[in-house]
């Protein structure tokens, strides 16, 4: 067993480890947060991704021992008590999900894209979410979703400053 | 019917008058029906509570893992499980041959079920590769794992039958022994007066046609949590997979308990496509783990384990066809002769084929069909559902022959089609289904306009010029929606059990607050929207706001007879259970409020969320003061009105008819009938093979529209699976049998990137017969996008006198078909 | 995908068992280079092996193809990561992340070979973990970055139990996923020779961003209207990436006139004798190696041009 310290949304968790634990079986079954969830475990669907450090990674293929003094940010930590994050406020309003499973990485994937570039085009941001499959909404409306987003949280960048 | 004399032909428009369902008037004004509100359901996955199959483990549940046949074909020999068993953590090994006794087969609706026997884990002999050979019971799915490796079975390896064709051929070695054949069911219908047409016709167009299996692979696999109590001998399952409710005793059968000891529980499913209807095997497996163990028991298929063992692997199909046709462009009959590569096991017997003989001859008045199905059983994981459930592949089969047709008569795509519209509804086709409503001129019309197809036509050719190949695909198809119960057994002259029931219950409650909840009784809840469904539904009737309607999926064991999704069902089935419920509830409503108002019950009328008295709207009950009366105040109320206000209804399906005795006329049995059409605009890179996607149009009817904008998800979402199959998605066997497309490194599924922008449009033709006119569309997406990438790749590459006839286009074919074409010119 | 498990390799076993977590194995984060040999040395026995960005190693794990029984992790390991240029050598330490390299301007400067080929590596979700020593010491044969080594002619640093040694990139991809370095030798640095222009890389996957059918890494350098220097490899099409030499010989003195890219595609392909596989048969990669090696080098050529 491997001695690990990782800080989830914000909150410091200090564990024991099987190094071969995955990353996503520990945020899931070690701390509870069952909103990331498992698709291919082979590191090809995205349906796992989470931010470490701010960046996006594939939990599945991620041991938890990497994840040693990082922070990790999972769709727990979007909403504000009951206020949604405005992508998943945008997700709701455009349909970007249907059966929600691919969701939650989505959401992940699309802060990570969100952070670097707040005005991507519809191209750059089709371009950007090709790293997560999803099998219900064929993407449009989650295109449509992540550009009503930006929009949003640049007005409202705008209007705090 | 062609054939028949004109006193014949009248007493079966009679008939078929007497059993249609009466016309009903739809309002013009709908507030909730029609609205694209944001789904009811969303809020929950959005913050990762979706509260699926794996996040309901509670602390204390073993994991199941299960061990799978690397061999396609197989003799088990024998198993040492010792060291397995010692391994930490485990509980549990359960091997076949002790599976077969703890618990009997599967439920099947096969042919020959006693013959073609299917076990949760093989006992005997294996079948395909990744059948599961046994399963481990640990602490962990780890633990799990390690004990597989433990384990150590001898095989002796069979010749593998991985060919349909070669399948059917004698002396192959057999799936099945006691079937004596590798041929599970074969027989030749004819409809109308095929012999006649072809006589008749100008010209026969012939084709031979390949479509390869690819699957529904939704991002979620199945999964199942059992606990069994030895007190009660019953067994408590939540599983993502709940449908035909009332076919639930062939799983309590497999367990060996009665249906009353038999409780399942639906989960939110992360997606299905049809691979989770029915898909019982994970529960049947948690379940006898969990008695075996004495503890619940959790099994989550891993990703190989879904690929490999899903027992929902979509339609494999090779076409012999013949269209005939005259030289104005009128189709007259078609001849079809198809091979349909089942796989090891036939759970659903050819039911694919009804779904084909619903819409056979698409949306044309075509006039005959001969109709010859061979079910042959090769050593892979067999069929299930995948979204068309294959009446996919026969509206892409019947519009290839039709471009093919319009090439050999050099007639324009939209003008052929045109030629041979349905203009008359309701209409029968030859088969005997009907078609409710339709207007394909206005589809086509409308796809035409938002294709711009003459651009692109002028862009085609100015290319072409350039030396770049643009093709524009141009299909026409129908899209059925809620299917009957004969469609499993008319094909049998004497069927074992000729059932005529598909429900789906809703029950109403409303509370003494006047709030309402909706019940639901299967896993409706696969993606497609039941909840916001059924919370729009209500609100229609009850003029509340549908955020404030509650609505819960009910377990199997005291829950009302439901079929769940599939076939497009969903969204007419629940209009109809909620109407007969709201209805109920009014009627009850209606006398509460007459007798508090003191006023005759046919002075009252429903509006605003009450009943007011006509003439004096300032005389009223809402539903709420209606309800409090009715849950607390029975004294002020005649004797025989019961305490509170909830009503259920178990709605069936609204328009069933028999098959004929000679079955040359099979009854309606799809009757609500959608149709698309799909323009969409490829570049085929002639070096490469690749396929890119310049612009598509897609516009749907599925009579009244519900929610816009869930279906025009659903279009773009069925489209991109469409897209999968038809350029990168496929099930690969190689010819000894084993898969190679194990894993998501080869089983490829479309990114943001191979799926276009698609433009949109609705064209709203209401069903006669259904509430408010609604009819289902959940499947039409993939049930056109694959005629009609191929539609467009054939009119890329038709200057190079390439035609493709196979599924998927892959790089590889593309590339073979040009090759083969150079050398021939 | 980041030195994409291409199917051949766990489709045998994948289905013989029930894979999809890894098997148990020892670990350890050492904190210096000397230590994390040490421990490589110590575990030879259980199988030791190191752990980069896990990309490609944690997959095979998952499948159980890999069973390491000792892990290596290099995570904090000081002095392993980082870009800087020495003179007319980029050096990319072998724990920088793809994608650091990705960003970095001044490897697009130096090298845009590289950035190119690493934009092309998997997703960003999987570049962000990936590294560039775990890729080449990973050596899939339709990997990008082995292929860029190749063309640059670069030189891999490993460091062992014996000390130090440079490894011609040439010498050092053996076999599919085999390299020269020894169980308890750590890949270092890559030094790749700066090559600031000229460059294209391309490759053809069926799935956006899934790993390559086929690659070409193309280099070319022009004096006045005249190639002088040409290096081509590809990935994809044996077991371990190769040089064009052939193609590079056929552009040597000539303008990089469309005929000639031709030609040299086409011996190029002579070369070569790919196997198949269910993405593509022998045929098909033969066909695609040229059209890609004749795009490259149109892209290169015209590049090439361009900055002059």
């Amino acid at each position: 067993m491997t001695a690990i310290s990782v800080t989830v949304n914000g909150r410091p968790h200090t564990a024991q480890v099987e190094p071969r634990r995955l990353l996503v079986d520990f945020l899931r079954e070690d701390l509870g947060l069952v909103g990331t969830h498992i698709g291919c475990e082979h590191g090809v669907c995205g349906t796992c991704t989470v931010l470490l450090d701010g960046r996006s990674i594939r939990s599945c293929i991620t041991l938890a021992v990497q994840a040693d003094g990082a922070e990790i940010s999972t769709v727990e930590g979007l909403a504000d008590g009951a206020e949604l994050h405005p992508l998943q406020d945008e997700f709701s309003e455009k349909q970007g999900l249907q059966c929600g499973y691919c969701t939650p990485g989505m959401l992940m994937r699309a802060s990570e894209i969100l952070a670097g570039n707040p005005d991507p085009s519809p191209a750059e941001v089709r371009e950007a979410i090709a790293s997560n499959l999803c099998r219900c909404t064929g993407y449009q409306f989650i295109v449509e979703a992540v550009l009503g987003a930006a929009e949003r949280m640049r007005a409202a960048k705008e209007t705090a400053s | 019917m062609t054939t028949v004399d004109s006193t014949t032909g009248d007493r079966i428009a009679a008939d078929r008058a007497a059993s249609a369902p009466p016309v009903r008037p739809h309002s013009a004004e709908r507030r909730w029906v029609g609205q694209s509100i944001r789904r009811v359901e969303d809020p929950k996955f959005l913050r990762g509570r979706g509260g699926y199959i794996a996040d309901r483990i509670t602390p204390g549940t073993l994991h199941a893992a299960v061990l799978r046949s690397p061999h396609p074909h197989a003799r088990i020999t024998g198993f040492d499980v010792a060291a397995a068993q010692a391994a930490p953590g485990v509980h549990a090994v359960i091997t076949g041959a002790q599976a077969a006794q703890l618990c009997d087969p599967m439920p099947d609706f096969g042919p020959d079920p006693t013959r073609h026997t299917w076990r949760c884990l093989a006992a005997e002999k294996v079948r395909y590769v990744g059948e599961g050979v046994a399963v481990v019971v640990a602490d962990s799915r780890y633990l799990a794992e390690d004990a597989l490796e433990l384990i150590e079975v001898g095989y002796e390896p069979l010749p593998a039958v991985v060919d349909p064709e070669r399948a059917l051929d004698a002396g192959v070695p057999l799936v099945h022994e006691a079937l004596e054949s590798n041929c599970a069911y074969e027989r030749s219908f004819d409809f109308g007066d095929v012999d006649r047409d072809f006589a008749e016709a100008d010209l026969v167009i012939r084709d031979r046609l390949r479509w390869h299996r690819s699957g529904g692979q939704p991002l979620e696999t199945v999964g199942a949590i059992a606990d069994y109590d030895p007190g009660t001998g019953g067994f408590v399952i939540e599983t993502n997979t709940l449908s035909f409710t009332s076919y639930l005793f062939m799983v309590a059968a497999a367990l060996k308990v009665p249906v009353n000891r038999l409780d399942i529980r639906p989960a939110p499913a992360g997606g299905s496509f049809g691979s989770k209807l029915f898909a019982n095997k994970p529960a049947v497996i948690a379940a006898m783990c969990a008695r075996a163990t004495g503890r619940k028991v959790a099994y989550i298929e891993d990703r190989v384990d879904n690929i490999s063992n899903c027992d929902h692997h979509g339609s494999d199909r090779l076409y012999d066809v013949e269209l005939a046709v005259m030289r104005d462009g009128t189709m007259r009959g078609i001849k079809i002769d198809t091979i349909d590569d089942y796989g090891a096991y036939i759970q659903f017997g050819v039911g694919h084929h009804g779904n084909a003989l619903a819409q056979v001859t698409g949306p044309y008045t075509i006039g005959s069909v001969r109709y010859r199905v061979r079910a042959a059983l090769t050593n892979k994981n067999q069929q299930g559902a995948y979204r068309g459930f294959g009446s996919e592949v026969n509206n892409w089969m019947l519009e290839q022959m039709v471009d093919k047709a319009a090439r050999e008569l050099d007639l324009d795509p939209a003008a052929i089609r045109r030629k041979n519209f349905i203009r008359q509804f309701p209409y029968y086709i030859p088969t005997g289904n009907v078609y409710d409503s339709g207007d394909y001129d206005k589809v086509l019309d409308k796809a035409l306009e938002l294709a711009d197809y003459e651009h692109w036509r002028a862009e085609q050719k100015r290319l072409r010029e350039q030396g770049r190949y643009i093709g524009i695909g141009l299909i026409s198809a129908q899209e059925r929606s809620v299917f009957s119960a004969t469609e499993f057994w008319f094909w049998f002259d004497e069927p074992a059990a000729p059932v005529t029931s598909t429900p789906e219950s809703v029950s109403l409650k409303v509370d003494t607050t006047g709030g309402i909840t909706a019940i639901l009784y299967s896993c409706a809840f696969w993606g497609n929207s039941p909840e916001t469904m059924v919370a729009q539904f209500v609100a229609e009737e009850f003029d509340c706001d549908p955020y404030d309607v509650a609505v819960v999926y009910h377990g199997s064991g005291d829950g009302l007879p439901a079929t769940g999704p599939g076939g497009s069902r969903t969204t007419v089935m629940l209009a109809g259970a909620v109407e007969g419920a709201a209805g109920k509830i009014k009627a009850k409503a209606r006398r509460a409020a007459a007798h508090l108002l003191e006023i005759d019950e046919d002075d009252l009328e429903w509006a605003d969320g009450g009943f007011g008295v006509r003439g004096d709207p300032e005389r009223r009950k809402t539903l709420g003061e209606i309800a409090i009366m009715l849950h607390l105040f029975k004294h002020s109320f005649p004797a025989d009105m019961t305490s509170g206000l909830d009503e259920s209804q178990v709605y069936d399906h609204p328009w069933t008819t028999m098959p004929s005795a000679d079955r040359k006329d099979l009854g309606v049995f799809y009757p609500f009938m959608g149709h698309a059409c799909h323009i969409p605009v490829v570049e085929v890179d002639i070096e490469t093979g690749a396929v890119t996607f310049l612009h598509y149009a897609a516009v749907h009817d599925c009579g009244t529209l519900v929610n816009p904008r869930s279906l025009a998800g659903h279009i773009v979402g069925g489209t991109a699976q469409g897209i999968g199959t038809a350029l990168y998605e496929e099930f690969v066997y190689d010819t000894d049998g084993q898969l190679l497309s194990s894993s998501y490194l080869d089983y490829l599924i479309p990114t943001a990137i191979e799926v276009p922008e698609l433009a949109i449009g609705h064209v709203e033709t209401p069903s006669p017969y259904t509430p408010h006119g609604v009819k289902g569309g959940g499947e039409g997406g993939r049930m056109m996008a694959p005629a009609a990438i191929n539609a467009a790749v054939n009119d890329a590459l038709a200057p190079l006198g390439v035609r493709l006839t196979e599924l998927p286009m892959t790089p590889e074919r593309i590339l073979t078909a040009l090759r083969a074409s150079r050398k021939k010119g | 995908m980041a030195a994409g498990t291409r199917g051949g390799q766990h489709r045998e076993c994948a289905l013989g068992r029930s894979p999809l977590k890894p098997p148990p194995f020892d670990y350890a984060a050492p904190t210096t280079l000397d230590e994390a040999i040490g421990l490589l040395a110590e575990h030879a026995g259980a199988e030791a092996r190191v752990l980069a960005g896990g990309q490609s190693l944690i997959p095979m794990m998952n499948f159980r193809l890999a069973k390491p029984g000792y892990l290596v992790d290099l995570r904090r390991v000081a002095g392993l990561a980082g870009i800087r240029r020495e003179g007319d050598t980029l050096v990319i330490g072998a724990m920088t992340r793809m994608a650091e390299v990705e960003r970095s301007p001044e490897v697009a400067v130096a090298a845009p070979l590289v950035t190119e080929a690493i934009g092309l590596v998997a997703h960003v979700p999987v570049r962000n973990s990936g590294t560039v020593g775990g890729s080449l010491a990973h050596a899939d044969p339709a990997a990008e970055l082995p292929a860029v080594a190749l063309a640059l002619d670069a030189k891999l640093v490993a460091a062992g139990p014996g000390g130090t040694r440079t490894i011609p990139a040439g010498e050092f991809f053996t076999g599919p996923y085999g390299t020269a370095l020894a169980p308890e030798e750590i890949l270092t640095e890559v030094r790749l020779p700066v090559w600031p222009g000229g460059h294209a890389f391309t490759e053809f996957s069926r799935i956006h961003a899934n790993f390559a059918v086929v690659a070409v890494a193309a280099l070319v350098d022009a004096d006045g209207d005249r190639i002088r220097r040409a290096s081509v490899a590809l990935a994809g099409v044996g077991p371990t990436p190769v040089r064009a030499h052939s193609a590079e010989r056929a552009l040597l003195g000539t303008s990089g006139d469309a005929e000639t890219i031709r030609r040299a595609a086409q011996l190029a392909a002579a070369d070569l004798s790919p196997a198949g596989d269910l993405h593509a048969s022998a045929e098909t990669r033969l066909t695609l190696a040229q059209v890609y090696l004749r795009r490259g080098l149109e892209l290169a050529v015209s590049r090439a041009r361009n900055e002059r």
